[in-house]
């Protein structure tokens, strides 16, 4: 087998333009899309970094703000209990101070009905016992005067004793 | 064997079959590429360019296991292209073969002209036994890397790829390395680097050549008989199945080569074995 010079120059030639067309039409687009490619995949990557490293953020913003709030709460119901208690404890009160006052008004107003009885009845004793004792001794006892008075002045006497 | 049809066109000796092989090859490498790289996207990628891109990153890694990649990233359309061609041309010779048969010097022609390359064998022919009939064979479709002309033509590229860059961008230790480890070793070291070229393309040219004579061979035992139509069958589609392999281990043997040489000359460091 000979070289033959003219087929080593003619296949360089062509070998040349294939080079050259290749890179031109071929590869130089293919390349490219690769390398954007390359690129799309390590922007994603870093995306999803960022969003895990967001989202763990939040869930830990969530979980300070659920803690939080289970404070507020476990606040309020403390609260609500002391305000309750309080209120109770006032509302006992109120309750007790009312009924001791309801019972001294009853006591007095007992107190007062009989003593207006006992008043009333006095009066009504002393003057039966006049018109007893007038009717009694007619003549001897008048319904006026000192013996009236006598029998008044008596009548008090076992009355404040009772 | 067969011949090349060869005509004469100023002075220049034309071989035809190469041409032709020559621009089947280009084309079929330049349409596969381009169809690959018609609908390019980025984010839904074809079958097409899923293929290409598989090879683009296969190369990448054959690149990257000889030189850093950074260093050899200009190289990644140089080695597309030629492993690319290497293999198709490779291919090309397994389909079939066109073959033209002359008897009469005065009818070897082809568009007029005279296919000298037969017309010298059937004048020598005519000269050696005067009075037999002589007999030529041209051989219009074979594979281009089966010509050593060509095959040399890719390393002689490869050769002044290599040696330029060594020369323009790592001068120093491109020279240097001539003369390692002593200076009465510098022309040991020149017969190194001229016989790897050699090397380079002959090993190529041999394999795919061994290929096609074999074929070639099965396929006049086809021609002599029935017997031997029927055994050359299984033979063919064995040894075009072994041919197929071997293209394929050439085209990556001369292209990781081709990587070698070029990262062996753009070395920094002193390596030499």
């Amino acid at each position: 087998m000979e070289i033959v010079w003219e087929n080593t120059v003619i296949a360089l030639i062509a070998i040349g333009i294939l080079y050259f067309l290749l890179n031109k039409y071929a590869f130089g687009p293919l390349f490219s899309v690769m390398e954007k490619r390359r690129e799309l995949v390590q922007q994603q990557l870093s995306e999803a970094a960022q969003t895990r490293e967001q989202a763990t953020a939040f869930v830990e913003e969530q979980k300070a703000a659920l803690q939080q709030a289970r404070k507020e709460a476990y606040d309020i119901i403390e609260q609500s209990k002391q305000t309750s208690s309080k209120q109770a404890a006032q509302m006992l009160e109120q309750a007790k101070d009312e009924a001791s006052r309801l019972k001294d008004e009853a006591v007095r107003d007992i107190q007062n009905e009989k003593n207006r009885a006992v008043e009333q009845l006095r009066s009504e004793v002393g003057a039966v016992s006049v018109k007893i004792a007038s009717k009694l001794i007619e003549k001897e006892v008048s319904e006026e005067g000192v013996q009236g008075e006598l029998v008044d002045k008596y009548l008090k006497e076992v009355g404040g004793r009772s | 064997m067969h011949e090349a049809p060869v005509i004469e066109l100023g002075g220049l000796h034309i071989d035809l079959s190469i041409i032709l092989m020559l621009v089947v090859t280009c084309t079929i490498v330049f349409v596969i590429a381009r169809l690959a790289t018609r609908n390019l996207s980025v984010e839904n990628p074809g079958k097409l360019q899923n293929f290409m891109e598989w090879a683009t990153e296969f190369v990448q890694n054959l690149i990257s296991s000889t030189m850093d990649l950074k260093k050899g990233k200009p190289f990644l359309s140089l080695a597309m292209t030629m492993i690319m061609f290497i293999f198709v041309a490779n291919m090309l010779g397994l389909l079939f073969g066109v073959v033209t048969e002359y008897d009469d010097p005065a009818k070897a022609t082809v568009f007029g002209q005279e296919i000298t390359s037969v017309t010298k064998i059937l004048t020598e022919e005519h000269a050696k036994h005067p009075g037999e009939e002589a007999h030529a064979e041209v051989a219009w479709w074979k594979s281009p890397t089966a010509d050593l002309s060509v095959t040399m033509a890719l390393a002689l590229l490869v050769f002044v790829i290599s040696h330029g860059l060594g020369m323009i961008r790592n001068t120093k230790n491109y020279f240097k390395h001539y003369v390692q480890p002593y200076p009465f070793f510098l022309p040991i070291n020149i017969i190194e680097q001229l016989s790897k070229l050699l090397t380079h393309g002959v090993r190529l040219y041999a394999n795919i050549f061994a290929g096609e004579v074999l074929i070639s061979t099965i396929m006049t035992l086809a021609k002599a008989s029935v017997v031997g139509a029927i055994f050359s069958v299984p033979l063919l589609m064995v040894w075009d199945g072994f041919s197929i392999f071997v293209g394929a281990i050439q085209a990556f043997v001369f292209v990781i080569l081709m990587m070698v040489y070029i990262s062996q000359n753009l070395e920094t460091h002193e390596e030499e074995h």
